[in-house]
């Protein structure tokens, strides 16, 4: 019985740790629309779903807009209301793309990897295309993913207005463990 | 000096004071508004006390319903904790329905941290934050019940 519990949790340890698709429900967003005139418009989510298929090159993320936490209220509130995110009309952010040139890094070995992610983010229903670079850290089996970019308002239907207090291309900031 | 002069210097004075009040009524609100924060969730008086399970059963059933009766809600669950999963440099509690995936997860609120990373998969806890609502995902097939600025009620 106990050889039996053994091999089924070296079974399931083992699977884990060569698993092809590596994932999170954890990954964190910051998003950050701060000006030299206010400081508060940025926030970030730690509710992040994130897959990287380490075979395929697939990556996708999924984030609810109404889990961006801000340490203002107001702030918080304006950003999902009607004329920001409508987040109760378009509650999800969602990423889906790709690593360039997959079959260039070996993610089953240790090591730090530069790549390049292509793909396209939605939200409030509209859809644009972003590439960034990013790094992934192999450590064990798990991999430690960051990248920064930035995003033009406008592309998705928002528009921040000219008094200057909200950036028109707010920075983005994504890094995720994922096991 | 004539009762005219006098009158139309007593309206200016009053029209500055006016102006005056304004300015600093408005600054004030402002001030205010700019430097507002979130209470402390810990001494928020909960909207709902739920178990995990019934939670993730009535988004499942009907989650337009769910969300009009939970979201942006101050909410107590109760359950076993199935997953603690580091989040950058904290810690998120989940409760997941074993059958659908669908889960229920807690971010927490910066000065109840240290708590929640206490907290072990298999653990009894009750967790207090303000409910999210929830998002169908495409990449795991089962709903994501979303929690920000929790705080560690009890652990049983």
């Amino acid at each position: 019985m106990k050889k039996t519990v053994l091999v089924l949790s070296l079974i399931a340890f083992t699977s884990v740790l060569f698993a092809q698709t590596k994932k999170t429900t954890s990954a964190t967003v910051a998003f950050d629309a701060t000006t030299a005139i206010d400081a508060l418009p940025k926030a970030e989510n730690k509710t992040v779903i994130a897959e990287i298929d380490t075979k395929t090159g697939q990556i996708g993320f999924e984030a609810a807009v109404k889990n961006f936490t801000f340490t203002n209220p107001t702030i918080q509130a304006h950003f999902n209301e009607e004329r920001w995110l409508s987040s109760d009309k378009f509650p999800a952010f969602t990423f889906m793309g790709k690593i360039s040139d997959v079959t260039k890094y070996n993610f089953s070995k240790n090591g730090v990897y530069n790549v390049t992610v292509t793909g396209q983010l939605t939200i409030k229903d509209k859809t644009n295309n972003v590439t960034t670079p990013a790094t992934i850290e192999v450590k064990n089996g798990t991999l430690v993913a960051n990248a920064s970019f930035t995003i033009v308002l406008a592309d998705y239907g928002i528009q921040v207005g000219t008094a200057g207090k909200i950036a028109g291309e707010p920075k983005i900031t994504v890094s995720a463990e994922l096991k | 000096m004539t009762v005219k002069s006098a009158n139309k210097k007593s309206w200016i004075k009053k029209a500055l004071i006016a102006i005056l009040f304004i300015v600093l009524l408005g600054g004030g609100a402002y001030w205010y508004i700019m430097n507002e924060t979130f209470d402390d969730t810990a001494s928020s008086e909960s909207a709902y006390t739920v178990t995990a399970q019934e939670l993730i059963n009535v988004y499942q059933t009907n989650d337009s319903v769910a969300n009009a009766t939970y979201r942006e809600q101050i909410i107590t669950v109760q359950g076993r904790v199935t997953e603690v999963e580091a989040a950058d440099t904290t810690v998120n509690i989940k409760f997941t329905d074993p059958v659908t995936g669908s889960y229920l997860i807690f971010d927490f609120q910066s000065q109840h941290v240290a708590d929640a990373k206490v907290v072990q998969a298999g653990d009894s806890v009750a967790i207090k934050g303000s409910c999210s609502g929830n998002i169908y995902s495409q990449l795991r097939k089962a709903h994501m019940i979303s929690f920000k600025r929790s705080v560690l009620v009890n652990k049983f």
